[in-house]
C-alpha cells in the first residue's frame, strides 16, 4: 500500500499507509471513541464532510456486513486507524472495508498513532486536515484555504420524499441526514413511514394526516438552517406527537426557545452516563454531538429537561410541558452502540396512542 | 432485603490454596475488599490456609483465621464472632457452596447473618445449574437444556428441535463415561445403545451440541439500584469444546459486529438484574458464528480469572468500586482517586489498546497428563501481552509464555503432517505454536477454521505475521525493517535469530537508528480525558507517554505467568518486597506479564509495565527509568547473568542459589537462621517432610514447625547450625541441613542452602515475623542490626505449625502421589497443638491432608 498522510492545519503530518480510495480529501477532523462498529459509523450522514479517527486499534476485522449500514452512501471524508485488516465476511459479494471505501472514493488511512491524535485534538480543538500524497507546503496550503461547507444536511438529505410502508402507525419522518438505525427501529414497531425532505413545511407533514412526527439525526450545525424549519416544528408540535433525535433534538430545542453552544470538542462514543431525570436511573448510548443546548437558555415553561450527561453536565433530552413531544441528543437506535435507550420509541408509539384514545 | 447500614462487620470466606482453576487473583481482590472495607469502617474477618496469601498479611491477627475453609469452620467463626455479613464471592464456587449450606442448616437465619453480592435465592440457583436454567428460561435468555429419553423413538421425536450436533449421556451411568457428540441419526443410535446399557436407569439424556461455538464472555458491575456497566467483552480465541481457561483470550471482543456484542451486553444486564447481583457478574456465552444466536452457559457472579483480566487490561478499578457496592454504595455515588479525572466509577471503559490471554500448562513438570485440550481446565498460569494491534498483542503474549528471556519460540516444525493435523483437530498445550506451524506449511485461514473453528480472522493476522517474518529475514541489518519488527511486536532474540546474529547487535543498531519504544497509559477512556493511572504497555508508535518515575525508583521484575513450583509463594514474596521497598521510602515499578499477580495492584507499586520480561524489553524500560536499584525476586540464571553485565545496582532475592553448597541427597530437619552482619537469629526447628518416605530433598514438600524433638534437642542444633554457618560466607535467611547418619543415628549436618521462597512464607507465618521485609531491608541497607536483635524467637513454642504442599494430579487426572517441590501448585497452612498436628505415618499423604484440612 502506498505511503500517505494526514495533515492538519496545526502544520503537522503523519505518515502512514493509505488505503480505500486515493482521493486527497479534506474535511473537519473527529475522533469516535466505541468499540465496535465502524461500518456503522463510517455510513451515518452525520460524518459528512468529516475525517473519522477511530479510537479502536483494529478496524475492518468484521469486513462489511447488510444489516450494518446506517446509509447506503457513506460521505465522510476520510478514516483514520491504527491497524487495518482487509477481511470480507459479506455473504454475497467479498466485500472488505477496503474496497467498500474504494467504491464510495473515500481515502483510509492506517499505522497512525491514533491515541496520540485523539489526546492532541482534545486539548487543541476542532482542526481541519486533509489525507494527501506529499505532505509538503503546496498540501498544506491547500488545507489552509479550504473552507468547509456549511451545507451538509442539503447535500446528504433526501430531496424527495419516499416511502417505507408498512400497516401500522403513520409516521412522517424529517429527514436530514437520517440514519437507518431510526427506520429500522419504526419498521419493528409497524410503523408506516413517509420521509419528507426537511424543507418540508408544517402544510406538507400535516396533509399526510400523521399519527406522529420524528425529527432526524444529521450532520453539521442546526444554526446554518434557517428558521422556517423552526416555524415547520412549532406548527407540528402543537397537533401532532413529536419525537427529534439529535440534530432533530438541537432544531426543537431552538424551535422552543433554547440556544445552543459548540463544544469546544465533538463528542462521539458510548461511554458516558446518561441519566434519565425521572426515574433517577443511568442508561449508555451512542453519542455524536458537537453542538448541545444551553441548559441555562431553557424556558422552564415550555421545556423540561428530561436527561442529562453524567460526565459533561450537557443536556441530553427536553420534552414540551404543553404537547406530547420530546427529544434526546443521543442516539436512541443504538446503531451502533448500547441498546438500552431504544424504549424511547415505546414511549413515542405510547404517545402516539394517547393522541388516537 | 440487607439492612445496608448496619453492616460493620464481615467474614470473608477465603479462597484456599492456589490449584488448578484460581492462582493469586482471588488473593489480590480479597486485598483490595480489604482495603475498601476498611476504608468504610467496616471490621473485616478472613478465613483462609493459603500460606502465600497476602491478604493474611494485611489483617490484624485477631481478625484471621488460619483454617481450612469448611462449612463446618465458617460456621464456628460466625458463632463466635458473629459478624453482620459474610462475602462468599472471593472463594470461588466453594465459597457460594458454604454460603448456601449456611443459609439452608438456618445458620445464617439463626445468627441474623447477611449474604454480601447476591440474594440468598441467587445462591441456591448458582449451586443449582436446572433452576438457574428455569429463571433463564423466564427471562428469556436461551439455555441449552438437557432432555431425557428412555427409547429410540424418543430421541428421534427430539432431533427435529434439537438439531445435529448433539450430545449424548447416559443417566447415573454405572461407569465413568464421556458424553458422545453426534453428527447424524446413525451416531446418535449407536451413542444411545450404549448409553442405556450404561445407565442405571436405562436412560440417557440429549442437548444441542455447542461444540465449535464461539466463546464470549461479558464482565459486568452492578448496584443495588440496579445501575450497570460493561467491564469489558473478552473473546476466546479457541472456540466452545475447550475451557474457557484453556483457551487464548482476546480483549475487547475483536471478531464480532456491534450488533452481536450489544446483544450479549443487554443479555448480560438482564441477567444481573434478575438474579439481584451486587458488585461483579462475568457471563458466558455460546455465538453460533453463522446465525448470530447465543447461548448462556455459564453464569458467575463472583471473582473469577475472567473479572482479573478486564480489570487489568481495562485500567479500570474493578475490584475497588465492586468492594464499594458490595457495601451498599451506588455507582453514581463511588468516587474513583484522583488518577481518574472526572473521578466517577460510573463512565463505561472504553480502550485503545488490545490485551492477549495465554494460558500456561503444567506439562512439563507432570508429563504423564493428558495433555489434550477440552472441556476440563488444565493450565496453571497465564500471560498477557498487550499492544496497539491484535499482532502485536499476541507476539507479545507469546513471547512472555516462553519463559525465556532469551525471547526466541521453539519450534515444532519437526511434526510429520499428519501428526499436525491430528494436533489441529485435538490440540495440544502448544497450539498456538502448531497454528503458526500450520500457516507456514501452506494452509489457508479457510481450510485451518474448518479444522479448529477458530474464526479465519486470527489466522489472518497469524499469517500476516509470518509475512512480516519473511521480509525481515530477506533484509538482515535493514533499519526500516527493524521498525517494522518491533512494530508488530518482536523481540530481540526472535529478531536477531532472523538475522542470525546477537541481541546486542540488535540492540546497538536500534540504539544507532533512535527506535525505541513508546509506553501508552492503560487506561479505561480511551484518551478522552487525561488520567494518570498507573499501568503501561509499550507499542512503537509516535507519542511516549511515560516519564521516569524520579527520584530514588527500584524496579522489580516480576515472575510472569503463574507455573508450577514456587510460583504462588514466589508472588507473595515479590508483593511484600514491593511494600517493604515503599515503606523505605522507594518509588517501585513493578514489571509483570501476570494479569492474576498481586503486587500488580496499585496499592503494591508506584507503576506497572505489562510487557514481556525478557531482556530487551526491560532494558527499553530501564532506559526510560532509570531506577536507582533492579531487583530479580528467585532464581533466574541466564536473566541474571546478563543484567549483571551491565552497570546496574542489582540485586537478586533471596540470593542466587548457583553459589550454593553442594546439596545432600536427603534431610530430615531444617534448622533456619537469619544471618545479618555478626548476628545469627534462630528463626525455627522444622521437620523437613517428604511425604514418600524417601526424604530426598525434591521430595520435601510438607513442613511442621517446631520440629518433634526435645526441647533440648532444639537448642543443641540451632548451635551446631550457628556454627556451621560462621565457616561459610553466608547472611540473608538461610536453612542447615540435619540428617541422622547412617549408622550411629546421630543427627549430623548435611548442608546449608538459601531458605527456599515457600519455606520463607511459612517461617514469616509462623513467627509472626515478615522475613521477607527484613531480607528486603538487608538488600536496600535499612536493617537496623539494634533492632533484629530485639527479634525474639522461640524455637521451642507449644504452638504447632504445619505446611503441606497441593499438587495438580487431581485436576490432571492422574494418579495420586508423593509429589516434588517442582509439582507443586500451592499449599496450605494449619496451627494447632503438638497433639493436633502429630502424623504418625509420614508416608500417608492421606493422613497429611486429613490433619491439615480438619475442622477446628
Amino acid at each position: 500500500m502506498a505511503k500517505r498522510y494526514l495533515i492538519l492545519e496545526d502544520g503537522s503530518a503523519y505518515a502512514g499507509e493509505g488505503f480505500g480510495a486515493g482521493a486527497t480529501t479534506s474535511g473537519e477532523v473527529i475522533f469516535n471513541l466505541n468499540l465496535l462498529g465502524y461500518q456503522e459509523t463510517i455510513t451515518d450522514q452525520i460524518y459528512h464532510n468529516q475525517i473519522i479517527i477511530f479510537a479502536q486499534p483494529a478496524i475492518g476485522n468484521v469486513g462489511i456486513n447488510h444489516d450494518s449500514y446506517e446509509s447506503i452512501l457513506p460521505t465522510a471524508k476520510g478514516m483514520v486507524v491504527r491497524d487495518l485488516t482487509n477481511i470480507s465476511t459479506n455473504r454475497l459479494s467479498r466485500l472488505s472495508l477496503d474496497e467498500f471505501l474504494r467504491q464510495h472514493n473515500i481515502p483510509g488511512i492506517s499505522g497512525i498513532d491514533t491515541r496520540h491524535l485523539i489526546r492532541k485534538l482534545r486539548q487543541a480543538g476542532p482542526m481541519k486536515g486533509s489525507i494527501v500524497d506529499v505532505a509538503d507546503a503546496h498540501a498544506f496550503d491547500q488545507l489552509n484555504a479550504t473552507v468547509l461547507t456549511n451545507r451538509q444536511v442539503d447535500q446528504v438529505a433526501t430531496p424527495k420524499p419516499y416511502p417505507n410502508p408498512d400497516a401500522g402507525k403513520n409516521v412522517v419522518v424529517i429527514d436530514f441526514g437520517l440514519k437507518h438505525g431510526i427506520l429500522r427501529q419504526l419498521s419493528e414497531r409497524r410503523c408506516n413511514v413517509t420521509v419528507l425532505p426537511w424543507t418540508a413545511t408544517a402544510q406538507d407533514v400535516l396533509n399526510l394526516d400523521p399519527d406522529g412526527v420524528l425529527l432526524s439525526t444529521g450532520p453539521g450545525s442546526p444554526l446554518d438552517l434557517g428558521t422556517d424549519v423552526l416555524d415547520m416544528i412549532r406548527q407540528v408540535q402543537a397537533e401532532i406527537p413529536l419525537f427529534a433525535i439529535g440534530l432533530g433534538h438541537e432544531l426543537f430545542a431552538l424551535a422552543n426557545g433554547a440556544e445552543l453552544v459548540a463544544l469546544p470538542v465533538e463528542y462521539h462514543g458510548s461511554s458516558h452516563p446518561i441519566r434519565r431525570i425521572i426515574t433517577n436511573d443511568v442508561l449508555y448510548a451512542t453519542q455524536g454531538q458537537g453542538y448541545a443546548v444551553v441548559a441555562k437558555s431553557i424556558d422552564r415553561d415550555r421545556l423540561i429537561t428530561t436527561y442529562v450527561d453524567l460526565i459533561d453536565g450537557t443536556v441530553q433530552g427536553l420534552r414540551h410541558r404543553d404537547f406530547p413531544a420530546f427529544s434526546v441528543q443521543f442516539f436512541a437506535d443504538g446503531a451502533p452502540g448500547p441498546h438500552e435507550s431504544r424504549d424511547l420509541f415505546d414511549e413515542f408509539m405510547e404517545a402516539m396512542t394517547a393522541r388516537e384514545g | 432485603m440487607q439492612n445496608w447500614d448496619q453492616i460493620q462487620k464481615v467474614l470473608i470466606i477465603g479462597s484456599g490454596p492456589t490449584e488448578i482453576g484460581h492462582e493469586t487473583e482471588l488473593d489480590s481482590a480479597t486485598v483490595q475488599i480489604l482495603t475498601e472495607f476498611k476504608k468504610r469502617g467496616v471490621r473485616t474477618l478472613v478465613i483462609d490456609n493459603n500460606p502465600f496469601s497476602v491478604a493474611l498479611e494485611e489483617i490484624q491477627p485477631t481478625n484471621m483465621y488460619v483454617q481450612a475453609v469448611t462449612t463446618a469452620n465458617v460456621r464456628h467463626i460466625i458463632e463466635k464472632d458473629r459478624p453482620d455479613a459474610i462475602l462468599p464471592i472471593l472463594g470461588g464456587l466453594r465459597g457460594l457452596r458454604i454460603a448456601q449450606e449456611l443459609q439452608e442448616n438456618g445458620d445464617l437465619g439463626r445468627y441474623e447473618v447477611g449474604v454480601l453480592g447476591m440474594p440468598t435465592t441467587t445462591l441456591q440457583q448458582i449451586n443449582n445449574p436446572a433452576a438457574l436454567n428455569d429463571t433463564l428460561k423466564e427471562i428469556h435468555e436461551p439455555v441449552i437444556e438437557a432432555q431425557v429419553v428412555q427409547t429410540d423413538d424418543e430421541a428421534l421425536g427430539l432431533v427435529e428441535t434439537i438439531g445435529f450436533p448433539l450430545i449424548v449421556k447416559p443417566v447415573a451411568p454405572r461407569v465413568d463415561t464421556n458424553r458422545t457428540i453426534c453428527e447424524n441419526v446413525d451416531e446418535m443410535l449407536t451413542a444411545l445403545n450404549q448409553g442405556f446399557q450404561q445407565s442405571r436407569f436405562d436412560q440417557c439424556t440429549l442437548e444441542r451440541s455447542v461444540v465449535g461455538y464461539k466463546e464470549i464472555e461479558m464482565v459486568a458491575i452492578r448496584d443495588r439500584a440496579d445501575t450497570e456497566l460493561i467491564i469489558s467483552g473478552l473473546e476466546d480465541v479457541d472456540p466452545i469444546g475447550i475451557h474457557s481457561g484453556d483457551s487464548i483470550v482476546i480483549t475487547p471482543p475483536q471478531t464480532l459486529t456491534d450488533r452481536e456484542y450489544q446483544d450479549l451486553r443487554d443479555a448480560t444486564f438482564r441477567i444481573a438484574t434478575e438474579l439481584n447481583v451486587v458488585g461483579v457478574l462475568h457471563v458466558h456465552f455460546a455465538l453460533n458464528p453463522a446465525n448470530q444466536h447465543f447461548y448462556v452457559t455459564k453464569v458467575a457472579p463472583y471473582f473469577t480469572r475472567g473479572v482479573t483480566l478486564a480489570a487489568r487490561t481495562v485500567g479500570y478499578p474493578v475490584t475497588m468500586v465492586a468492594g464499594q457496592l458490595l457495601l451498599g454504595q451506588r455507582l453514581v455515588d463511588v468516587k474513583l482517586p484522583a488518577q481518574y479525572v472526572k473521578q466517577t466509577a460510573i463512565m463505561e471503559p472504553t480502550n485503545d489498546h488490545i490485551s492477549v490471554r495465554i494460558p500456561l500448562w503444567p506439562f512439563q513438570e507432570v508429563p504423564d497428563a493428558d495433555q489434550h485440550l477440552n472441556t476440563a481446565m488444565k493450565a496453571v498460569g497465564s500471560t498477557v501481552g498487550i499492544g496497539r494491534s491484535v499482532e502485536e498483542a499476541m507476539l507479545k503474549s507469546v513471547r512472555s509464555s516462553q519463559f525465556s528471556p532469551r525471547d526466541v519460540l521453539p519450534s515444532v516444525s519437526n511434526l510429520t503432517d499428519s501428526e499436525m493435523v491430528s494436533q489441529l483437530i485435538h490440540p495440544l498445550a502448544n497450539r498456538i505454536l502448531v497454528l503458526i506451524e500450520a500457516l507456514r506449511r501452506g494452509y489457508s485461514p479457510a481450510e485451518l477454521s474448518e479444522l479448529t473453528k477458530i474464526d479465519p480472522f486470527y489466522f489472518v493476522k497469524l499469517r500476516h505475521l509470518l509475512t512480516i517474518e519473511r521480509q525481515i529475514t530477506d533484509h538482515p541489518m535493514d533499519v526500516d525493517m527493524l521498525k517494522t519488527a518491533r512494530y508488530y511486536g518482536f523481540g530481540d532474540g526472535m529478531i536477531a535469530r532472523m538475522w542470525q546474529t546477537d541481541t546486542t547487535a540488535i540492540r546497538h543498531l536500534s540504539r544507532g537508528a533512535k527506535v525505541a519504544p513508546t509506553y501508552k497509559m492503560i487506561e479505561p477512556t480511551a484518551g478522552e480525558f487525561p488520567e494518570q493511572t498507573s499501568g503501561y504497555y509499550s507499542t512503537f508508535e509516535y507519542e511516549n507517554e511515560s516519564q521516569a518515575l524520579g527520584e530514588r525508583t527500584a524496579l522489580v521484575l516480576g515472575r510472569g505467568g503463574n507455573q508450577l513450583g514456587p510460583n504462588s509463594a514466589a508472588e507473595y514474596f515479590t508483593t511484600e518486597m514491593l511494600k517493604q521497598l515503599k515503606r523505605a521510602g522507594y518509588h517501585t515499578i513493578l514489571m509483570n506479564t501476570n494479569p492474576n499477580a498481586v503486587g500488580v495492584a496499585p496499592e503494591f507499586s508506584d507503576k506497572q509495565y505489562v510487557d514481556p520480561i525478557q531482556l530487551g524489553d526491560i532494558l527499553n524500560v530501564i532506559h526510560v527509568e532509570h531506577p536507582d536499584i533492579v531487583i530479580v525476586p528467585g532464581n533466574r540464571h541466564y536473566l541474571t547473568r546478563e543484567l549483571k553485565k551491565l552497570d546496574l545496582n542489582l540485586h537478586v532475592l533471596p540470593p542466587d542459589q548457583e553459589t550454593k553448597d553442594h546439596l545432600p541427597e536427603m534431610a530430615t530437619i531444617g534448622v533456619s537462621l537469619f544471618v545479618h552482619e555478626q548476628q545469627k537469629i534462630a528463626v525455627g526447628v522444622m521437620d523437613l517432610i517428604a511425604p514418600g518416605m524417601t526424604q530426598k530433598m525434591a521430595q520435601i514438600t510438607a513442613f511442621r514447625m517446631p520440629a518433634d524433638l526435645t526441647k533440648a534437642q532444639r537448642l543443641n542444633l540451632v548451635e551446631w547450625a550457628k556454627q556451621a554457618v560462621s565457616e561459610r560466607q553466608v547472611r540473608g535467611m538461610v536453612q542447615v541441613l540435619f540428617a541422622p547418619s547412617p549408622d550411629s543415628k546421630q543427627m549430623v549436618c548435611v548442608g546449608t542452602r538459601p531458605t527456599r521462597l515457600t519455606e520463607m512464607a511459612f517461617l514469616s507465618k509462623v513467627t509472626g515475623v515478615n522475613w521477607v521485609r527484613m531480607l528486603t531491608r538487608q538488600h536496600i541497607e535499612t536493617l537496623d542490626a539494634n533492632e533484629l536483635a530485639t527479634i525474639e524467637i522461640d524455637v521451642n513454642s507449644t504452638r504447632v505449625a504445619l505446611m503441606n504442599a497441593v499438587f495438580p494430579f487431581r485436576h490432571l487426572h492422574v494418579l495420586n502421589r508423593p509429589g516434588t517441590t517442582d509439582q507443586e501448585v500451592g499449599a496450605t497452612i494449619a496451627f494447632g497443638s503438638s497433639e493436633a498436628l502429630k502424623l504418625n505415618n509420614l508416608s500417608d499423604t492421606a493422613e497429611l491432608d486429613r490433619i491439615i484440612n480438619r475442622t477446628i
